[in-house]
């Protein structure tokens, strides 16, 4: 059994992770990740599920990996010039913890700034983290990311929220 | 300036166009009114509207428009601007009204666009001897709208031809997907993918049949995902649906090539055929089954082994049959326009159909994927490379005269021969410089 997390030890995990994508520390970000570690982004608000419905992003494993080793494929058109990002978390809230399965789903709020060629981006929405205890630390194995404006026609987003 | 047919019909050659077609806010003010204020456009399918009172809004040509059920035989389409102020009536995407009415001042229609009430009573128009039964008085509606196997197009000319004949040999597209649903039936489900491109329409338009780009443009993801995929499933392993679905972007020349064009009347055209790069995903078992219990083995075969990449139905509505996904073009600006995703199941196929159609639109689709941002690079650059004055013509000239007659009627070239574009500005030329009388008079 482990002790329910507290707030801070939820905040600086959530701080850490998003650096890791400011930063562009992919394989430290990648690691953070179950195995089958979700990343979700609905196209719609309340979507039930990712099989029936599009989704902005519906990535596991493979798919990231795809992802992450383009990053640095030398004929990617849109990467250059590259994008950069800033996040900004806050409202960080435990809404779940189970003592037994050390499952913990924490939801938060963001505001990340997606900036490349002289155009800044401003994205916003809910992050629910679905994480569960390794070790010292946590492994995510769901992060949905529910934009505010999900359901409008957005430009390319080519950064992780 | 203001162009004259002359100085149109100046900017294309057989084998290059004039650069302002693609950034001359002019040249697209003149489109709107006469490519898309003319040719049938992609509206919705009718099973976004499947009972009485369902409605749906989009836009033709920039211009709102309202399309409502009004009994189960009856759809109408309408401009969706009150009779009274020219208020939008109906602002929510979809959803079901017994009566449509007006949040302004409150005037409500019957859905068929008549008037129902008019709030304080028609004894203010007493003067003008007009009642709420006065045409004026009534929901504005659309010269002309037709649907075909459930896909419903409006034209905004009253003088078309009819919808069928205009689609051409591309209704064949449109047929191979709804036959592949064992009930022959279609419906849209799953949402929709929206993105926004700072380019020209018809750069998105071009491209989907440019069979150059894809082992180039795509080459990041695609080879990243077959070298991925060849590892983690090596020869004799199965790739995963998503490893099928991008690997294939990155075949060789010889593949596109052997993929072929096809080019129409009217400006469509449709790529591949007997092959595509749709075509070596993994068979679904249970769906075949249900095929061949709906239509015979031999006609099964002849459904799926139909393998078109993109249909394009000129100059706004795309469909990919093998994948059962539609793509719908709404330019906003003479750099900006939004592409819609949507997804079609097949009724009566089982769930694993959507499933990967889903798939498709995610990974291919959808704005924060690995493919699309490649292409809405190259758009931009080619917006941003056109301004450039030192050289006023944008080639079209791969493989000029090297078509050859089809059995359906058009042309048939090599993948990367220009003929499409070339068969899009033929169109493009016909529609901006045909000034027939009355070809653009609104119904009152």
């Amino acid at each position: 059994m482990r002790p329910k997390p507290t707030p801070q030890e939820l905040e600086q995990y959530l701080y850490r992770e998003a650096r890791l994508i400011d930063e562009k520390r992919w394989d430290e970000w990648a690691g953070l990740f179950v195995e089958e570690g979700e990343y979700w982004v609905p196209a719609s608000r309340g979507q039930p599920d990712p099989d029936n419905h599009v989704s902005l992003v519906y990535e596991r494993s493979l798919l990231r990996d795809i992802r992450l080793k383009r990053y640095n494929h030398p004929n990617a058109m849109s990467l250059q010039p590259q994008p950069y990002s800033v996040h900004l978390i806050s409202n960080v809230m435990l809404d779940s913890y189970d003592e037994d399965s050390g499952l913990c789903v924490v939801n938060s709020r963001f505001i990340m700034l997606e900036y490349r060629r002289n155009e800044q981006l401003t994205y916003g929405g809910a992050t629910t983290h679905t994480l569960e205890a390794a070790g010292e630390s946590w492994k995510i194995r769901v992060k949905k990311v529910e934009l505010v404006n999900c359901d409008s026609a957005l430009g390319s987003i080519q950064i992780y929220f | 300036m203001t162009y004259s047919n002359q100085d149109i019909a100046e900017m294309i050659r057989e084998s290059a166009v004039d650069r302002r077609v693609y950034i001359d806010p002019e040249i697209f003010e003149l489109e709107m009114e006469r490519i898309w204020g003319k040719a049938w456009i992609y509206i919705a399918h009718e099973s976004q509207i499947p009972g009485p009172g369902d409605f749906f809004t989009t836009e033709l040509a920039r211009q709102p428009v309202l399309l409502v059920r009004q009994n189960e035989d009856t759809f109408n389409l309408f401009f969706n601007r009150c009779a009274h102020k020219g208020t939008k009536v109906l602002e929510l995407e979809s959803g079901r009204a017994s009566l449509i009415r007006c949040g302004y001042h409150g005037w409500t229609y019957k859905t068929d666009g008549s008037c129902h009430s008019i709030t304080g009573g028609e004894e203010a128009y007493k003067s003008l001897g007009l009642t709420k039964a006065s045409p004026c008085m009534s929901l504005g509606r659309l010269p002309r709208v037709d649907s075909y196997r459930g896909f419903i197009f409006a034209s905004l000319a009253p003088e078309a031809p009819d919808l069928r004949t205009w689609l051409g040999p591309t209704a064949t597209s449109i047929d191979n997907m709804v036959d592949r649903s064992p009930e022959g039936k279609l419906e849209i489900t799953g949402g929709v993918l929206r993105y926004r491109h700072d380019s020209n329409w018809k750069l998105f338009v071009e491209n989907l049949n440019d069979m150059m780009h894809a082992m180039i443009a795509h080459q990041s993801s695609a080879q990243t995902a077959r070298v991925i995929g060849n590892r983690l499933f090596p020869k004799g392993m199965t790739p995963p649906p998503e490893v099928q679905i991008l690997a294939p972007f990155a075949e060789d020349k010889d593949f596109f090539e052997s993929m072929g064009i096809h080019a129409f009347e009217n400006g469509h055209s449709y790529s591949g055929g007997k092959t595509s790069i749709h075509a070596s995903y993994s068979g679904i078992p249970e769906y075949e089954e249900a095929m061949k219990k709906a239509y015979g083995k031999e006609r099964t075969n002849e459904i799926l082994s139909l393998n078109r990449h993109n249909t394009i139905v000129y100059p706004g509505f795309t469909c990919k049959g093998a994948i059962q996904t539609i793509r719908v073009v709404k330019p906003v600006a003479v750099n900006e326009t939004v592409i819609e995703s949507w997804t079609l199941r097949l009724v009566g196929a089982p769930g694993e159909m959507l499933h990967r159609s889903i798939l498709y639109c995610n990974l291919i689709n959808s704005s924060a994927n690995i493919v699309g941002p490649d292409d809405y690079e190259a758009y931009h650059r080619i917006q941003h490379g056109l301004q450039t004055e030192g050289r006023r013509w944008v080639a079209n000239a791969r493989y000029l005269g090297a078509e050859t007659p089809n059995e359906e009627g058009g042309y048939s070239a090599t993948g990367s021969s220009d003929m499409v574009f070339r068969n899009q500005f033929r169109a493009w030329l016909g529609y901006m410089v045909d000034d027939r009388a009355g070809s653009r008079e609104r119904a009152s």
